[in-house]
């Protein structure tokens, strides 16, 4: 009796498990398709010597690595761009999507204007975003400079000049990502107990206060999240400076994934391509575990 | 709830900042696109159109492939999410119901797909789309788009999943209901609001993407809306009031969708950002 019991229960546990693979595996099977092998054929490519323009394929081992990396200056000069990029507008935006975020966590009595002016930027294609902000930034027609010849001042050229091509950039990535952010610390905001407030409220502490000893600390593990998963998707910027400045003037602001997109598909030059397409894959992995570490020990504390 | 004059000004003022913040770009867009192009050249600037007009608008469905965009915009996105859905939903059910070994191993692999740089995929599935002959058809943005968007909504769906009392099921599964009878018949109609809020986000996603759309699907009558627009500007002399024109119809249909769902996008958008 127990023995057919216990082998019922580990059939039962059988069946369970093949029914779970079975429906992990159209998953599994997409995946293999369309990330698992084009990686493998990535890694591949990035050895050889293979250019759509010309015939030949040809093994030449780490060359496409060594020349991005010590010979190709525009590569590099992409990278710098990169890392500027990023390094201005993470901070950026973390700091306007917090500001967002409280503004936005007060008892409004009608809730929607809010909810989408945050949901908008969202759900605004990013080339979209970028489309718009080159026109803000206009020379003429532009609204930035209008505001700057109603307070009158004499209005730059945006972006023909690499640095204020820059500060345009910036503007225009810290508005649309800003918002996500404030989603994401809005939600965090949310989870604070009241009663911390009061409590420090009858201890009499000022509001500056409150904020820097409970809403900042409260708030930390999602500002880390936000924090992480934005320098992730900023590694990657492509279509707000394809829209705004196309990597201009000349090659001011040309990102690590325009050039990339440059050397495949205008060039056709797969093998270097797939070379510095591997370099950011490799970048994205290093910050991606990082964030895997802390979202793992984030579940393990909770 | 009552508030005190003082309080109600400032929190009247906090909502308008971040009202003004997310509309200000769309109604700037739109104003523009009921402008004539004579109006758009003065100087200075005007905000609100003076005479406005809908030329706009008819030269860019008469003139412009705009409505083709709109379709291959509109059958990309909704096949692909289509795919994610169905795809996620049968994924999510397996890491919260099923117990399947290396659950955490699932998880971690669907993270790191989540963040997973875009343009290091565009290189080889360029090739391979090329080598396929797939290139400028709507498979060739169908299949990745599906996987970008597997992550969020596997986990938006596992989320809603673990909330629905596991009774439910085992009592169908003792009425006779096999496993994927009671995942279809109990599971799936009690979350269809976590379904539901995956899909928003799946087909959000996909209406928006650009990189893989110019790469793989950039022939004038296969692209998708992003990439129709943002390329007119090398064909003509920057139309602006036709391309706002433009920038209006490819906006609202998302508009409206996130404007009617925005509680659950909101709540899908954080349960995939905060967890995972």
């Amino acid at each position: 009796m127990k023995a057919t019991k216990k082998y019922q229960l580990s059939k039962l546990e059988r069946d369970e498990r093949r029914l779970g693979f079975l429906l992990l595996a159209p998953a599994a099977l997409l995946l293999a398709a369309v990330v698992v092998y084009p990686i493998a054929e990535l890694l591949t490519n990035s050895l050889y010597s293979f250019r759509l323009t010309r015939p030949g394929y040809r093994f030449i081992g780490l060359e496409n690595f060594t020349f991005a990396l010590f010979e190709d200056d525009r590569f590099l000069h992409s990278v710098l761009n990169t890392a500027i990029l990023i390094g201005v507008t993470v901070p950026g935006a973390l700091v306007v999507g917090l500001g967002l975020a409280l503004l936005a966590n007060q008892p409004f009595t009608v809730k929607w204007p809010v909810r989408l002016g945050l949901l908008l930027p969202w759900a605004l294609p990013l080339v979209f975003a970028g489309l718009i902000f080159r026109w803000f930034f206009d020379y003429r027609q532009g609204f930035v400079n209008w505001l700057i010849e109603l307070a009158g001042l004499t209005p730059p050229q945006w972006l023909s000049d690499p640095r204020l091509a820059f500060v345009a950039l910036c503007v225009a990535i810290v508005w649309k990502s800003s918002s996500f952010m404030a989603l994401i610390l809005l939600a965090g905001l949310q989870t604070i107990p009241k009663s911390l407030y009061e409590a420090a409220e009858v201890d009499g502490a000022s509001r500056f206060q409150q904020f820097v000893e409970i809403t900042l600390p409260m708030l930390k593990p999602a500002i880390v999240v936000a924090l992480i998963f934005r320098t992730i998707t900023a590694i990657q910027t492509f279509d707000i400076p394809y829209a705004m400045t196309n990597g201009g003037p000349g090659t001011a602001t040309e990102t690590m994934a325009m050039y990339i997109h440059k050397t495949t598909i205008d060039f056709l030059d797969l093998g270097y391509g797939s070379a510095l397409a591997t370099l950011m894959f490799l970048i994205s992995i290093a910050a991606t575990s990082i964030y895997l570490r802390h979202t793992r020990r984030d579940t393990g504390r909770g | 709830m009552k508030l005190a004059p003082n309080r109600r000004k400032t929190v009247w003022i906090a909502a308008a900042i971040v009202a003004a913040n997310g509309f200000f770009p769309a109604l700037w867009i739109l104003f523009t696109s009921f402008k004539t192009e004579a109006e758009l050249l003065r100087h200075p600037i005007t905000i609100v159109p003076h005479d406005p007009t809908l030329t706009n608008y008819v030269r860019v469905f008469v003139d412009q492939p705009i409505l083709l965009f709109l379709w291959n915009s509109l059958v990309v996105a909704g096949l692909s999410t289509a795919l994610c859905v169905f795809v996620s939903a049968l994924a999510a059910y397996a890491i919260v119901r099923l117990r399947i070994p290396g659950r955490n191993l699932v998880l971690s692999i669907l993270l790191a797909v989540s963040m997973f740089p875009l343009i290091s995929l565009m290189v080889p599935l360029f090739q391979t789309m090329r080598t396929l002959g797939w290139l400028n058809t709507y498979p060739a943005l169908v299949f990745p788009y599906a996987v970008l968007s597997m992550p969020v909504c596997t986990l938006v769906m596992a989320s809603f999943f673990q909330d629905i009392p596991n009774d439910l099921e085992n009592a169908a599964m003792i009425d006779g209901c096999t496993r994927i009878g009671a995942l279809w018949h109990v599971v799936v109609p009690l979350a269809a609001p976590g379904v539901f809020t995956a899909a928003i986000l799946a087909f959000v996603n996909a209406w928006d993407e650009f990189l893989l759309a110019l790469t793989l699907s950039s022939r004038v009558t296969s692209r998708t809306l992003p990439v129709g627009i943002t390329l007119y500007q090398g064909e003509f002399a920057f139309p602006w009031p036709i391309i706002s024109a433009a920038l209006i119809v490819a906006i609202v249909p998302v508009c409206v969708l996130i404007a009617i769902f925005q509680e659950r996008v909101v709540s899908g958008l954080t349960a995939g950002g905060v967890k995972g």
